[in-house]
């Protein structure tokens, strides 16, 4: 059981630490974030099933065209709903991204349709069995994904120079602009990863959890709460609260029951953010008197 | 014009059920009724206090199930049940506050969208209390008819109590904490404590339409107290104006209605309700009401009109007068021997960088001590760490013997201690006189219940308030200004309006923050004269930091000397204006 | 001041307006569903079971030629707006007869509105017990449908009779209906002195439920009763896959819901459950009817491309019954056409079976235990299983 618990647990917990990366890139350089980021997923899911199920791509093809048309996505949301908003203190942005997730679900049901549909893979077709637990070898592949891609988004800010320049725009948006930064195109880059990242988990969750139009909002919001109480400028804080909310919602479950798994997992995160107000790993905005 | 308005709206809620029988209209009339409540309740912790919730469901289904709970295995009355509704989903508000408040932004949504999932699990899980998914059923109701003027009346008194609440010292507190806590706390106001007074308010009136929906219906569950049902609420304020009483109303119309309008279009509804939230959010940013009404015709300023003239007529009256003249006898019965304020080696660095170096400082009951030096010499360091913003890393500082390092600076502004702001901080939102009587009423705001229903002994309190406010805006000049919104005076008058503000609470110690930055030469001079007058007619002792020499050197007692953190001299003007280290730090300038 | 008139006068004209519309010659027959959300596939069935019959019905027309007029509401799963829906489709619309109740929540919401209205309603869908037996009367809520009192006696039959098996675990989803289960399949185990080894609940969108069948496992359940819709019982079967556990698994009609088949794969196969109609195998004349509607029309090109194929039936053959009714009575009064309903003169040779006087003042449910047939999913295709 522990083992069954393990895999799940690390499995679900890094796909919500590569969401809630996204919020993390657009909130360091623009304050601002995609509330729908959970949408950004089921967008995933649905356009490579489009293509490789509907169309009969080969699988790499999909998943290419899949990740070009949600950075697509990103940036266009970005420019709709965000840009309009950016620096102006109104939580219109808020707003206007919940709006693009009503819309994104609807049309996706329109077109996609109304049921769940299997997304077929060879790694989710014979059970991996050890002792008394069994897994898909897509659960194993889904961390190593995951994690691979935070790391590579950590190296991308700290060891890249147009990383440390995305960074530098979340500290100080005047002098980053003064420097030469184009601020406006730093912004759309951040939507594009982000949802370029929410794309690829969709991808690796898709053989797993079916594909869905309405997949995406719990997995949106568990990630909101993995990049909340990891601190929404702390990129490994992020990394391990996902792992680290993953494991308890598995743990529970498996121990308790279903039910308490959404009523512990959301009082912990209230819980950390009682002892910790600004994350884990966060820090507390410096207030200007 | 905008009695029209209401009474207009009046006559449409009323006479509907006289139009026509027709349950369905009616139905929907009273879920406007209801999302009113609701959003009125919103208005207060978004609108006033600049907070954000969505998990407003949260408490809305406490309303709901206790009234359920109540009148089905309890056999309690309808009323009794709301009434308890109410109450517990303010006391469970309170709680939320109390977690929720110590953060901001997306950390504030998460915790309350965290509480309202929290519930909403609970619901579904805690069977044998709230009847799990499937709910509670068969509860006794009213007949639609009936209860449709229960909920009409109830959506009016909510707007009522909060327009009641706006004209409060209540009110003024939590526009005064959202357009700048920092002043605010400044006037002796916890932030803190003001934004869960909010946060209750607004869940005691979730909960009562949470009890009105239940008897409404005749069933609760689960599926109707979502994180959806938040998002709506927020929604449907957003939509209508926050900040303005009139907001909810518009905003439940509208996010009720259109729905209605848009069923026939099944598969398509929902993208035409994104669509059309999306462009509302970009054509109309401050809301319906907020685009119907004229710039400047805002709700700020309105609390008082009708009695505007017969108080400027009582300014110049005793009241007021004879009040400060207690005051001034007091505190020159004292005045001489004791310190007012004495700062020890203080010292107080920011990450490696020194601000402040064992900073010493005497500042007697009486006078005007300056405080002047280079750029980051750490002056305003030194004014935040006196009036608590900052706190020192080591030293002390002692206001009349009491040691107040660390204390949270609303508790050192109720110590006597009152201050302004490098760049002004008013109340935008406020009118002028309601600035002032922010700074007046300071941390006392009487009963937040008094203040809803608008009792007479707050009325009284208020008219008194509001003559010593506009005493003190007649003796600054600012008379005309009185019931324009803050944020319309230009910079000049802002600062005034801010020393105003912080004389209001007849402090025993004023700190000004580069109060001459951005004046004028002849404004310059009419400071000057001010701050003698202030300390010649007895009032309060003033540390003034300041770049303006010659302000400075014709105003001040004495003089202290900052250079990178340290002092690196002391005394009267004529004394510190010949100091070599002085002229040296300052490389001979004087401006 | 201009601009706040204008906004009165549109929102008065707004109000107006839908008054003004009048309803004219065509029978409104109302659908409140969730067409939206989790559930939209299943009310998308209803949607295609009513639209045939009434397709067939309007060929001749009722009373003399007046057409049936289907209007779709979408109720969202959310009760508040099922019983806004409920009053607008009888007060503003003027339905005669309302079909829906995809969800057990929402049909119980609305049923006080259909009695204070005094409009019939046909559920063709949600098995809640409590949804017909309100204890009102006279009772305006008939159903073409399951009833979960009777499915439970029926899955309790098959498991305790026919598998022989005492030792059951359940699995149900964590919703009304599965709460209702919960009761009726406790009850009818009780009457066999059967218990439960263990109750285990999910929740939907879950996508792994190994814990709660290796806890079922580990009590020593020899077999598994599955409460729970196409996607979530799609993830109980890949689960109990993962963990290696082959056991009988019998269910409610939830597997059908979906494209079960597809997300499962192979591991369909043995799973066991009930419908109260299969497409599969071989047709009556209905059957043949509808199926080549369902081609026609919607591009269904056979029966494992049905989604929900109950929905389907119950809904087709319930508005053909509703016609029958509205015949009898001679009016489209509610009052005349719920007795009508519950008098039914005429033998009618429906989908399912064919109705001899499917509702009586005690019994509105047309269909029981003794209608429903007992299926198995086979290589992608449903097939009769024998109940001893």
């Amino acid at each position: 059981m522990i083992v069954q618990l393990l895999v799940t647990g690390i499995a679900l917990g890094s796909m919500y630490g590569l969401v809630a990366l996204g919020y993390h890139i657009t909130w360091v350089t623009s304050r601002t974030m995609n509330f729908s980021q959970g949408h950004a997923v089921m967008a995933g899911a649905v356009v490579a099933f489009a293509f490789y199920v509907g169309l009969g791509w080969p699988l790499w093809a999909a998943v290419l065209a899949t990740l070009v048309i949600l950075a697509a996505l990103g940036i266009g949301l970005e420019r709709v709903a965000v840009r309009p908003f950016f620096r102006v203190a109104s939580p219109a942005w808020l707003l206007s991204t919940i709006a693009c997730g009503i819309i994104a679900e609807n049309v996706a049901m329109l077109t996609f349709g109304k049921d769940a549909r299997a997304f077929p893979s060879a790694l989710t077709q014979k059970p991996i069995l050890v002792g008394g637990a069994g897994f898909y070898a897509q659960e194993l592949l889904i961390p190593v994904v995951g994690l691979f891609l935070m790391g590579g988004v950590q190296l991308f800010y700290h060891r890249t120079a147009y990383g440390k320049q995305l960074k530098a725009v979340a500290y100080n948006p005047e002098a980053a602009g003064l420097m030469g930064i184009h601020i406006p195109r730093a912004v759309m880059c951040a939507y594009g990863l982000s949802a370029l990242l929410a794309g690829i988990a969709g991808v690796l969750l898709a053989p797993v959890l079916n594909v869905a139009a309405t997949m995406g909002t719990i997995i949106g919001l568990k990630a909101f709460a993995v990049a909340i109480i990891g601190g929404l400028n702390s990129a490994p804080g992020i990394m391990v609260a996902g792992l680290g909310y993953g494991l308890v919602e598995s743990f529970v479950a498996g121990y308790l029951s279903t039910g308490a798994r959404e009523i512990i997992g959301f009082a912990l995160v209230i819980l950390v953010l009682v002892v910790r107000p600004w994350g884990l790993l966060g820090s507390r905005p410096a207030r200007r008197v | 014009m905008t009695w029209v308005a209401w009474g207009c709206l009046a006559a449409a809620a009323g006479s509907l059920p006289l139009f026509t029988a027709n349950t369905y209209y009616l139905y929907v009339a009273t879920s406007v009724g209801l999302l009113t409540i609701v959003t009125s309740g919103l208005n207060v912790l978004v609108g006033f206090t600049g907070q954000m919730s969505l998990g407003h469901a949260g408490f809305y289904a406490i309303g709901a199930y206790a009234a359920a709970i109540l009148t089905t295995r309890a056999g309690w009355s309808a009323w009794a049940a709301i009434l308890v509704a109410i109450l517990v989903a303010a006391l469970v508000g309170a709680g939320v506050a109390g977690a929720a408040l110590r953060v901001t932004g997306p950390y504030l949504a998460m915790v309350t969208i965290a509480f309202g999932i929290i519930v909403e699990s609970l619901l579904v899980e805690w069977v044998s209390v709230t009847g799990g998914p499937g709910g509670i059923f068969n509860i006794p109701k009213p007949s639609l008819h009936a209860f449709y003027w229960v909920i009409m009346g109830g959506a009016a008194v909510s707007l009522w109590l909060v327009a009641n609440l706006r004209r409060s010292a209540w009110g003024r507190a939590f526009l005064a904490v959202k357009g700048s806590d920092v002043a605010a706390e400044s006037l002796g106001l916890s932030a803190y404590y003001v934004r869960i007074m909010a946060f209750t308010v607004s869940a005691g009136f979730a909960g009562a339409a949470g009890g009105l929906f239940t008897l409404l219906n005749g069933y609760v569950s689960p599926d109707s107290f979502t994180l959806q049902t938040s998002i709506l609420f927020l929604l449907a304020l957003l939509f209508g104006g926050e900040g303005r009483v009139a907001g909810p109303v518009a905003g439940s119309i509208a996010l009720t209605l259109l729905p209605e309008f848009l069923t026939s279009l099944a598969d398509f509804r929902l993208i035409l309700y994104g669509s059309l939230l999306m462009c509302s959010i970009y054509w109309l940013p401050t809301g319906v009401i907020g685009a119907l009404t004229r710039r400047g015709d805002s709700d700020s300023g309105r609390g008082g009109d009708r009695d505007s003239d017969r108080d400027r007529d009582s300014a110049g009256d005793g009241d007021s007068d004879r009040d400060s003249d207690r005051d001034r006898d007091g505190d020159r019965d004292n005045g001489g021997g004791v310190p007012l304020l004495q700062v020890e080696k203080a010292s107080l660095a920011f990450g490696g960088v020194a601000a402040l170096s064992e900073v010493t400082l005497t500042v007697p009951a009486r006078g005007i001590q300056a405080v002047i030096g280079p750029n980051g010499a750490g002056k305003t360091t030194l004014l935040n760490a006196l009036s608590g913003f900052y706190v020192p890393d080591s030293g002390g500082i002692r206001l009349r013997e009491v040691p107040v390092a660390g204390r949270p600076p609303y508790a050192i502004a109720r110590l006597g201690v009152a201050r302004t702001f490098q760049t002004a901080q008013v109340f935008g939102d406020l009118s002028v006189t309601e600035n002032v009587a922010v700074g007046v009423a300071g941390p006392r705001l009487g009963s937040v219940v008094a203040a809803l229903v608008g009792a007479p002994w707050t009325r009284a309190a208020e008219a008194r308030l509001r003559r010593r406010a506009l005493a003190l805006l007649a003796e600054a000049g600012l008379t005309e200004w009185a019931e324009r919104p803050a944020n319309a005076l230009p910079a000049g008058l802002r600062r005034r309006l801010e020393i105003v503000r912080a004389l209001a609470r007849r402090p025993r110690l004023l700190l000004l923050d580069e109060p001459a930055a951005g004046l004028a030469p002849a404004e310059i001079a009419e400071l000057d004269a001010y701050l003698a007058r202030l300390r010649d007619t007895g009032g309060p002792a003033v540390v003034l930091v300041e770049h303006h020499m010659d302000l400075v050197m014709a105003v001040s007692d004495h003089i202290t000397v900052l250079d990178y953190g340290r002092v690196i001299a002391s005394g009267t003007p004529e004394v510190v204006r010949t100091n070599p280290a002085v002229i040296e730090a300052y490389l001979g300038a004087s401006e | 001041m201009r601009r706040i008139t204008l906004l009165l006068l549109v929102l008065a004209i707004g109000c107006v307006l839908p008054l003004a519309s009048q309803a004219g010659e065509p029978i409104k027959i109302g659908l409140t569903a969730a067409v939206s959300g989790g559930s939209a596939a299943s009310g998308e069935a209803i949607k295609k079971g009513l639209q045939i019959a009434m397709d067939e019905i309007n060929a001749k027309g009722l009373l003399g030629g007046r057409k049936l007029e289907l209007v779709i509401r979408d109720d969202e799963g959310n009760p508040a707006k099922g019983v806004t829906i409920a009053r607008e489709l009888v007060e503003r619309e003027k339905a005669v007869a309302i079909f829906g109740g995809l969800h057990t929540t929402v049909a119980l919401a609305q049923v006080p509105v259909w009695h204070e209205l005094r409009t019939p309603y046909m559920g063709v869908w949600a098995a809640g017990t409590e949804i017909t037996r309100n204890g009102k009367s006279p009772n305006f809520v008939f159903r073409v449908s399951a009833n979960d009192d009777y499915v439970d006696k029926f899955l309790v039959r098959y498991a305790a009779d026919t598998l022989k098996k005492s030792k059951p675990g359940l699995l149900l989803e964590n919703t009304a209906w599965g709460q209702s289960n919960e009761a009726g399949l406790n009850k009818y185990l009780g009457q066999k002195t059967i218990k439960p080894v263990g109750t285990e609940k999910f929740n939907w969108n879950d996508p792994d439920m190994s814990p709660q069948l290796l806890r079922l496992k580990n009590a020593g359940a020899d077999h598994v009763i599955l409460v729970g819709n196409a996607p979530e019982a799609a993830q109980v079967v890949k689960s109990r896959a993962k963990i290696g556990w082959e056991i009988p698994m019998v269910s409610h009609w939830g597997v059908s819901g979906g494209r079960f088949a597809e997300l499962t794969g192979d591991l369909s196969d043995g799973v066991v459950f009930f419908q109260t109609y299969s497409f599969f195998g071989k047709q009556n004349e209905r059957g043949q009817y509808v199926l080549k509607a369902l081609k026609d029309k919607y591009g269904v090109k056979g029966p494992e491309e049905i989604i929900a194929p109950v929905g389907v039936a119950n809904a087709y053959d319930g508005l053909h019954l509703v016609a029958v009714a509205i015949e009898q009575a001679g009016a489209t009064d509610g009052v005349k056409l719920r007795d009508a309903l519950e008098n039914l003169k005429a033998e009618h040779k429906g989908l399912i079976k064919t109705y001899k006087r499917p509702f009586t003042p005690d019994q509105h449910d047309a269909l029981t235990d003794e209608d429903y047939v007992l299926v198995v999913w086979k290589g992608g295709q449903i097939v009769p299983v024998a109940m001893k």
